[in-house]
């Protein structure tokens, strides 16, 4: 009975041990699914000890593998993977598991290992570049660039290819400083993928200046289309858009039509983004072409493109060839006419901009029709004729009305009332630009006492119209006329930034000195900074050091202290020249 | 006019903005005293010290109060001081004799002390002529701030020319010779072709076998302006290979691009460390494929096997009245500053002489970052890495504009060292 009640104790012992020890081993299914939890909350240690357990119940996993692989490395433990990935081949397809020993080899520093793992895969793939593939991007990731020059070299010679790995041994190439070699590698790389057509253009834009000329030359010596866009699209990023739409434009001989019209829309979406003066003209160019090249809608909807970034080149001849040739199915009646009675507008004819606008009023919406609207009106002050600008913006209650109201009536004289309405116009209205104008206006208008100035309203209206020579001189007299607290100092500062920009220096000096008085202390220290800008570019530096100092230190709390200091310390040679 | 009441809000952007006026502030209350402080209420750290030097210059005294207001400076309150502060941005408390005695009562009880700085140091910058200004930190720092300082090079050096200085700064030059092992990723560049030719015509004049036996020759100078009481002050690269050439008397360790001779195999085993001024028994770099000097280097940037990332490194702190030289070097407004690479970027706690002080380290790893010691009557200090607000720094990368950091606390330790030579000899013991 003893026997039997000791045999008993040994069986429920181990019955319970063996209960307990299942309860402390979780299914490899839950090991995993914690290990992706610990993971998600960036606890990388337990993640790691999680896929431990998931790999030591089911070694094969691939998901456990390559979360192990995840979670070491932020780690610095990555090392400790080796002996489950070794474990794990065979039981894991080769493209996970060898990729996990070349990349930890590497890491680690052990090139042959690193190599061997490669090797070894790639006798059960004699046909796969996969294994050199893997083993050049973990070489690049050490910088360690001769283990993967090898790399690829070897994988040329046993897989017969000249061509495979073009991807990776352009980026070895561009790394050891042969932009050459890069720029042919990448075209074997976009024969074999098109699609890397656009990693190349990221690849090589960044190509040192001294080495451009020879990355052209070779794609110019090269005859694929290929060859060409890319071509194309460095010149365009390296400062000649133009050239470059002329070359891709004549290469266009061979592809059909919708393969053309492919290659022009994406060069011509890359121009949009290059703000060189002359882009606006490569990108015009490609749309007329791409215009020619596509029927219907497509065609209408590239030349009225071509049309805006004509204009947006200043071609406004060009401009109406395009909108003239729109189509009646021309697919946005409202921008259309935008853009046909902007050029209307910048060419000066105000009056045929009026008859388009009542032909195309029917199909355009409202809030269109008034920016169309007060366009022209502002071609009419450029025109001279405020009357009928003042016309057109009857019945415009809009803020941007009450701020283009406003200019009008200061261009008139009135300063009151172009005061009021500018003030209703509020801060906002318009773009930037037309924003920071308006309260630029209304800080020269501040400190004016009279409520009419028409002489004052003249000399604005001819700086309106592109006459800054006569501007210059009319605000000086109407400065002459006024107080220097009053106005004066202000106009003559407006007056001598104008003569500034003109290069009229001597002009330009006399009037900032006689802005910069101290008896008007809300505009002097705008006046000196503008006076030292000047002196600096007459290389009269000592000067221009005395006039900063005295400026920071008579007009300490003027908000143009930092430029001054700035200034100041740039022509002291203390930072450099921006 | 009611319109006005618009216009002068609309006009306030563009004229005149009412903002607290230092210079208003500093002239309506002329005091005795100008407390420039250095916390966190400093509107530019770095200028405060061209500050302080340019009142040295005038003749004037002045007072480092070491971990008052994470060390401010006392300068007398004259009008051109005041001036001189609101040119330069610098904030300053105009302080009364009674509010001074008040500060100097909360120094006495505190790890703070107040060091008399009396002389602006004679300041030299060992460069080449063609230097860029904008491509070495201390240059960078002291035309910022506003510290006149003298370029010197070899011939300077070597026609005993350090001795009319107080302080001498060197930066990247490699004092091995071996155009700071450039010649493996850069060569045929024109400005590294440039730099071997202006230091072999250089050799040449002066009469030298080689650049490298020509640049150790320098190092022996500079190690005897310091021995007779100069002050050295080097970042970067030149801090390990200055060491490197001291050592290396009668002992060839240049590559034969730079002296038509292989390294001496037996280099490591005939060094003589107890010329140098920091390091000893150093493992040197035998491949001349190898941009890297030894291992005195702990990150070793141009080694990708060896590259270490950066961190961030902490400064000690030291007693103020019983470690003044330490404290001075040490005074910021950080004490955590993040790391910066250099073609030297840190130095191995392994290769470390006993009796140096370490100023600064990063905790748990196995270098220190910011180092100073004594050598016969004067003193050095060595500051790892390139250009504290370029913690990347390559070559061809554009100038740091000081402007954007004047508050930077890695300049702000370049700057103490400056003014360093300027307290007072008695307070100099450590």
């Amino acid at each position: 009975m003893r026997r039997l009640a000791h045999a008993l104790v040994i069986v429920a012992a181990v019955a319970g041990g063996t209960q307990a020890l299942f309860a402390q081993q979780p299914s490899p299914t839950d090991a995993l699914a914690q290990a992706h939890e610990f993971e998600r909350k960036g606890d990388h240690a337990a993640a790691a000890d999680a896929f431990v357990r998931a790999l030591a119940a089911r070694p094969g996993d691939p998901s456990a593998l390559l979360g192990l692989e995840r979670s070491l490395d932020p780690l610095g433990r990555s090392a400790e993977i080796l002996p489950h990935a070794r474990k794990a081949v065979g039981a894991v397809a080769n493209a996970v598991v060898y990729p996990i020993l070349i990349r930890t080899y590497m890491a680690s520093g052990s090139r042959d290992s690193a190599r061997s793992a490669a090797e070894a895969w790639a006798r059960l793939a004699p046909r796969d570049p996969s294994p050199y593939r893997e083993l050049v991007s973990a070489a690049m990731q050490r910088r360690d660039r001769p283990m993967a020059r090898i790399a690829v070299e070897t994988a040329r010679q046993r897989l017969g290819q000249p061509n495979v790995l073009a991807y990776e041994a352009a980026q070895l190439l561009a790394a050891e400083g042969d932009w050459t070699g890069a720029t042919r590698e990448w075209l074997a790389a976009i024969a074999q993928l098109p699609g890397y057509q656009l990693t190349a253009l990221a690849a090589l834009t960044p190509a040192p200046e001294r080495f451009r000329a020879e990355i052209l030359g070779t794609l110019k010596d090269e005859p694929s289309l290929d060859a060409r866009r890319l071509q194309a699209a460095l010149m365009a990023r390296w400062g000649d858009p133009l050239g470059g739409a002329r070359q891709l434009i004549d290469a266009l001989t061979t592809p059909s039509r919708a393969q053309s019209a492919e290659i022009l829309t994406q060069f011509a979406d890359q121009l949009r983004a290059i703000n060189t003066s002359d882009a606006p003209r490569a990108r015009a160019l490609v749309l007329e072409e791409l215009a020619e090249r596509s029927t219907g809608v497509a065609a209408s909807r590239a030349r009225l493109e071509a049309a805006r970034a004509y204009q947006e080149a200043g071609d406004r001849e060009a401009s109406r060839r395009m909108l003239g040739n729109i189509g009646p199915e021309a697919p946005v009646p409202g921008n259309a006419a935008a853009t046909l009675i902007g050029v209307l507008v910048d060419d000066g004819k105000a009056e045929e901009a009026e008859r388009k606008l009542a032909e195309l009023r029917p199909g355009i919406p409202t809030e269109e029709f008034q920016a169309i609207n007060r366009r022209i009106a502002w071609g009419w002050v450029r025109q001279g004729n405020l009357d009928a600008a003042q016309r057109r913006m009857v019945g415009d209650s809009t803020v941007e009305g009450f701020a283009l109201n406003g200019r009008i009536a200061v261009l008139r004289g009135d300063i009151t009332g172009g005061v009021t309405l500018l003030r209703m116009a509020g801060p906002y209205a318009g773009t930037r630009e037309e924003a920071t104008g308006r309260t630029a206006l209304l800080a020269l208008l501040q400190p004016i006492e009279a409520d009419s100035l028409p002489e004052l309203g003249a000399a604005l209206l001819l700086l309106e119209r592109g006459d800054s020579a006569d501007a210059a001189r009319s605000l000086e007299k109407v400065a002459a006329r006024l107080p220097v607290d009053k106005g004066g100092a202000e106009l003559r500062l407006l007056a001598g930034r104008i003569e500034r920009q003109r290069g009229e220096h001597g002009s330009a000096e006399r009037l900032l000195r006689a802005a910069s008085s101290e008896a008007a202390p809300a505009t002097a220290p705008a006046a000196e900074l503008e006076l030292a800008r000047l002196l600096v570019t007459l290389q009269r530096q000592a000067e221009a050091m005395t006039l900063l100092e005295h400026l920071i230190l008579t007009y300490p709390t003027s908000a143009l202290v930092p430029q001054a200091r700035r200034l100041l310390d740039e022509t002291r040679g203390a930072i450099p020249r921006t | 006019m009611k319109r006005r009441h618009f216009l002068g809000a609309a006009a306030a952007g563009l004229a005149v903005v009412s903002v607290p006026s230092p210079l208003q502030a500093l002239l309506a209350r002329r005091a005795p005293w100008l407390l420039v402080p250095m916390d966190d209420s400093q509107t530019d750290h770095l200028k405060a010290y061209g500050v302080t030097f340019r009142t040295l210059e005038r003749g004037q005294k002045a007072e480092w109060f070491l971990n008052y207001r994470s060390g401010s400076f006392l300068l007398p309150g004259d009008a051109a001081t005041v001036r001189d502060c609101a040119l330069s941005g610098v904030a300053a408390e105009p302080v009364e004799e009674g509010q001074v005695a008040r500060i100097r009562a909360e120094i006495e009880q505190a790890n703070m002390d107040a060091v008399p700085l009396e002389k602006a140091p004679k300041v030299a910058v060992y460069a080449p002529p063609n230097a860029a200004p904008w491509d070495d930190a201390v240059t960078m720092a002291l035309n910022y701030a506003g510290v006149s300082f003298e370029k010197v090079w070899d011939q300077e050096v070597l026609q005993g020319g350090l001795g009319e200085y107080d302080w001498l700064h060197l930066h990247h030059e490699d004092f091995t010779g071996q155009y700071s092992k450039f010649v493996i990723n850069y060569a045929g560049t024109p400005w590294l072709t440039e730099m071997i030719e202006r230091n072999r015509a250089m050799a040449r004049t002066l009469g030298m076998p080689s650049v490298p036996a020509m640049k150790r020759a320098v190092a022996q100078a500079i190690s005897a302006y310091v021995d007779q009481g100069g002050f050295l002050f080097a970042m970067c690269t030149a801090t390990e290979t200055i060491d490197l050439a001291l050592a290396s008397e009668g002992v060839d360790i240049a590559a034969s691009y730079a002296d038509d001779s292989p390294m001496d195999a037996t280099a490591a085993q005939r060094m003589q460390w107890g010329r140098t001024f920091a390091f000893q028994d150093a493992r040197l770099e035998l491949s001349p494929t190898m941009a890297v000097f030894s291992d005195i280097d702990g990150h070793q940037v141009n080694s990708p096997e060896r590259r270490q990332p950066l961190g961030s490194f902490s400064l000690f702190s030291f007693s103020a009245k019983i470690d003044p030289v330490p404290a001075m070097l040490v005074q910021n407004h950080r004490q955590v500053i993040p790391d910066f690479y250099g073609l030297t970027t840190s130095f191995t706690r392994r290769t470390l002489k006993p009796a140096i002080t370490i100023l600064a380290d990063e905790p748990g790893a196995p270098w220190a970052k910011y180092i100073h010691g004594q050598h016969g009557q004067g003193t050095w200090t060595f500051f790892g890495g390139h250009d504290p607000e370029d913690p990347q720094h390559q070559i061809g990368d554009a100038p740091t504009d000081l402007s954007m950091h004047p508050h930077s606390p890695g300049y702000r330790l370049i700057l103490n060292n400056v003014l360093f030579p300027a307290a007072k000899k008695k307070e100099l013991k450590t």
